[in-house]
């Protein structure tokens, strides 16, 4: 008892630092606004290219992001677009006087933003590319080398941004580790989280299933909230379903999460070939932003208690209130939103 | 902890100081100002060998000097960030940032024992001058408050491991290692003056 | 949660912390890396420098502690300095003299498992480590940031110090010593090559 009591002290002061940390992210990091767009340029006949170009929305207005292709194109036909998800899907075609290989293609707007824009270029008789564009450097050539994340590691980055980002999801995960008080309890939690998030994701990106935005997010809050009051039965010493068995919540929530990660993987478009793929490595993202964040806690609670740092009770149980009055704060602002307000 | 562990971990941790060197001070993650505050402070490296030599030599003086040292430290850090960010003056001051580590480094292959004041003092004024310079970057560099922020989360994470491994290592063989971390640093330092006053600087 | 388990998580952690730069790195521009990476290279691009420093490692699993630490502790810093000179271009005559020399003093101290005192090695070890760090110094590429080549330098350096220590725990088993002593009759052997080099 006396150990869990001190374990439960040092977690929750490591906890501390971290959602202090948390908080001073930009308010446009929460809530999930950061869905990347999805750019895809397939050669249909000599010269002429197809696009579907997915632009996200900030605020619930488009964002001012376009797509900008060498000189020599024009647009051929009238641009089409429509909601679709939590975005646009804008179509259109074009033709260019040469090859677009070796040529440069640019999103104008990007540099003022902090989204990806994930970049799919299909010419005839080559391999499909795939590249991601960041406000840092918002050009590719097609065809290439080296330049930033490319292929494959493409999607795991993506998926890594994504988590990293989600101060939901995150918030999540500390009041899991806030309830948790053994290291088998630990890795049963975490990977039951996985596991379940994994299954909707799977689901969602193949398109069997999907979430409406709007209650997601407000169920995702609602998870997170759930958390708060379990934290302090656990300071009091009492016990519940979900203090005995951490990972039956995990898994019941984490098939919620896993719609939300299914927000930053854009498929539309993709080819079929290329889903299975893209799903793996995404996820593998996923879980290595959800490591880094599980490990660094747990080193700096080991490290509060090899300095023999004791926090005064205020700012051990900080940790729990933040989780509970954020998840609070979340459920009502996004029912709000869910009820048109 | 077993030997065996203690033996692993050196070695990893040696293999994963390597790569831990970049220069330019800022670089853009894409992840936003606080992302790229984050990064700042590990590829600053005279900022990341600071904290690295001062962690070490805290926390190789037991429980007691680390923990003060690193209240001291990020305090100071704090402070000076706040203010380099408010005054925002276009300097570098290479010298200075290399002299602290060389220093730092050097006290730590020494390895004398010292009061907690002192190891203290040399934390307030190492995070005095490194946030300082650290806050009049994130002015100039247009990352502003929330960059600050980051890399002042950062820095503490960072110290606070650091500080705690020197803690579990201030025994036996593994205290070796840390003094021969330490001769590294001043190495480097030293190399790193050389290069600063070579002609045609 | 055990204790054991805590410590991996933690000191996984803070390798992961020192990793991260690697992330960083994929946007750098290639001038710092480049600096970073032929520090690195630089030190082991010599058979002459790799043969004197793992010698030091040697010798120093030969005279056992104190030696066995205090000279990977001073031989980055003194070389640091020889370093200094060479990177401000202040001359020293007979450098590659003394680099091949230096080979050849460490081999024989090794071969004949010579037990000097900590000073008198310490001095021995130093003032070679001079000329090698000088050599090093002279030779940092136009355009390389310093401060990359200096880390990527040090921790090459220290490196084959590791290697030639790791190696020299051999000392401690059956035969061990006599293979040793060979590996000292090499480094010999190849410092009178260079050194026959250096002056002909």
């Amino acid at each position: 008892m006396i150990s869990r009591g001190l374990s439960t002290t040092c977690r929750a002061a490591a906890a501390c630092v971290v959602v202090v940390a948390a908080l001073a992210l930009p308010a446009s990091a929460l809530g999930h606004e950061l869905d990347p767009g999805f750019l895809q340029v397939t050669e249909s006949e000599p010269g002429v290219y197809a696009i579907t170009f997915k632009v996200p929305t900030a605020g619930g207005r488009r964002m001012p992001l376009q797509p900008m292709f060498p000189v020599g194109c024009s647009e051929t036909s009238p641009m089409t677009s429509r909601p679709s998800g939590t975005g646009f899907l804008e179509r259109w075609q074009i033709s260019c006087d040469g090859s677009l290989l070796g040529e440069t293609i640019r999103i104008g707007g990007l540099e003022r933003t902090y989204t990806d824009v994930m970049i799919r270029v299909e010419l005839a008789e080559e391999e499909p590319l795939s590249y991601i564009v960041q406000s840092v450097d918002p050009s590719v050539i097609v065809g290439g080398e080296g330049q930033g994340s490319q292929g494959a590691l493409a999607y795991a980055w993506l998926g890594f941004e994504h988590i990293l980002l989600g101060i939901d999801h995150l918030l999540f995960v500390l009041g899991l580790l806030l309830i948790v008080q053994n290291r088998w309890m630990l890795v049963k939690t975490v990977t039951s989280f996985t596991v379940a998030h994994s299954i909707t994701l799977a689901i969602a990106t193949l398109g069997f299933a999907s979430a409406p935005a709007a209650p997601l997010n407000a169920a995702i809050a609602l998870s997170i909230l759930f958390l708060g009051p379990e934290i302090v039965r656990v300071w009091r010493g009492e016990t519940s379903l979900t203090i005995q068995h951490p990972w039956v919540v995990a898994f019941a929530f984490g098939l919620l999460h896993g719609f939300g990660f299914a927000s930053g993987l854009t498929t539309i478009g993709l080819p079929s070939g290329e889903i299975p793929l893209a799903l793996l490595l995404f996820n593998v993202g996923v879980e290595l932003g959800q490591l880094v964040f599980v490990v660094v806690i747990l080193a700096l609670e080991r490290a509060f208690r090899v300095l023999e740092i004791y926090w005064p009770r205020w700012a051990e149980m900080f940790p729990g209130y933040a989780v509970g009055s954020l998840g609070a704060f979340w459920t009502i602002q996004r029912t709000w939103m869910l009820l048109g307000g | 902890m077993t030997n065996r562990t203690r033996t692993l971990t050196a070695a990893v941790l040696g293999a994963g100081a390597i790569p831990g060197i970049a220069d330019a001070h800022l670089v853009n993650t894409g992840f936003g100002p606080f992302y790229d505050g984050i990064s700042h402070l590990f590829v600053t490296a005279p900022d990341i060998l600071v904290v690295v030599a001062l962690g070490l030599l805290a926390g190789l003086r037991g429980p007691t000097t680390g923990r003060t040292t690193l209240a001291v430290v990020i305090v100071a850090w704090t402070v000076g960030g706040l203010t380099g960010l408010a005054l925002a003056p276009p300097v570098v001051w290479a010298a200075a940032t290399t002299v602290t580590f060389l220093a730092l480094g050097a006290a730590l292959a020494v390895d004398r024992e010292v009061p907690t004041g002192v190891v203290a003092a040399l934390g307030l004024g190492v995070g005095l001058l490194h946030g300082f310079l650290n806050g009049a970057e994130a002015a100039t560099s247009g990352i502003g408050l929330v960059g600050l922020a980051g890399s002042l989360s950062a820095l503490a994470v960072m110290a606070t491991l650091i500080t705690a491994l020197a803690v579990t290592w201030a025994q036996g063989w593994t205290r070796i290692v840390v003094r021969v971390a330490g001769s590294w640093i001043t190495a480097i330092g030293i190399l790193m003056l050389g290069w600063l006053f070579r002609p045609g600087a | 949660m055990t204790n054991r388990f805590r410590y991996s998580a933690f000191a996984a952690t803070a390798t992961l912390a020192l990793l991260w730069p690697l992330f960083a790195w994929a946007h750098e521009e290639t001038g710092q890396a480049a600096g970073f990476v032929s520090g690195l290279t630089h030190p082991i691009s010599g058979l002459d420098h790799v043969l004197a420093m793992v010698a030091v490692g040697f010798w120093g699993a030969q005279l056992g502690a104190p030696a066995l630490w205090a000279l990977p502790v001073a031989f980055p810093v003194v070389m640091a300095l020889g370093g200094m000179l060479g990177l401000m271009g202040i001359p020293l005559p007979g450098v590659e003299i003394g680099i091949a020399l230096s080979a050849v003093a460490l081999g024989a101290m090794v071969v004949g498992e010579a037990k000097p005192g900590l000073p008198i090695a310490a001095a021995l070890v130093a003032f070679f480590a001079i000329f090698h760090g000088h050599a090093h110094g002279t030779e940092l590429p136009d355009g390389a940031s310093g401060l990359y080549y200096s880390i990527g330098f040090v921790i090459a350096t220290g490196l084959l110090h590791a290697a030639g220590i790791a190696f020299g725990m051999v000392h401690e088993r059956p035969n061990g010593p006599v293979i040793l002593r060979a590996a000292g009759g090499l480094v010999l052997v190849g410092g009178l090559y260079f050194l026959w080099r250096a002056i002909g």
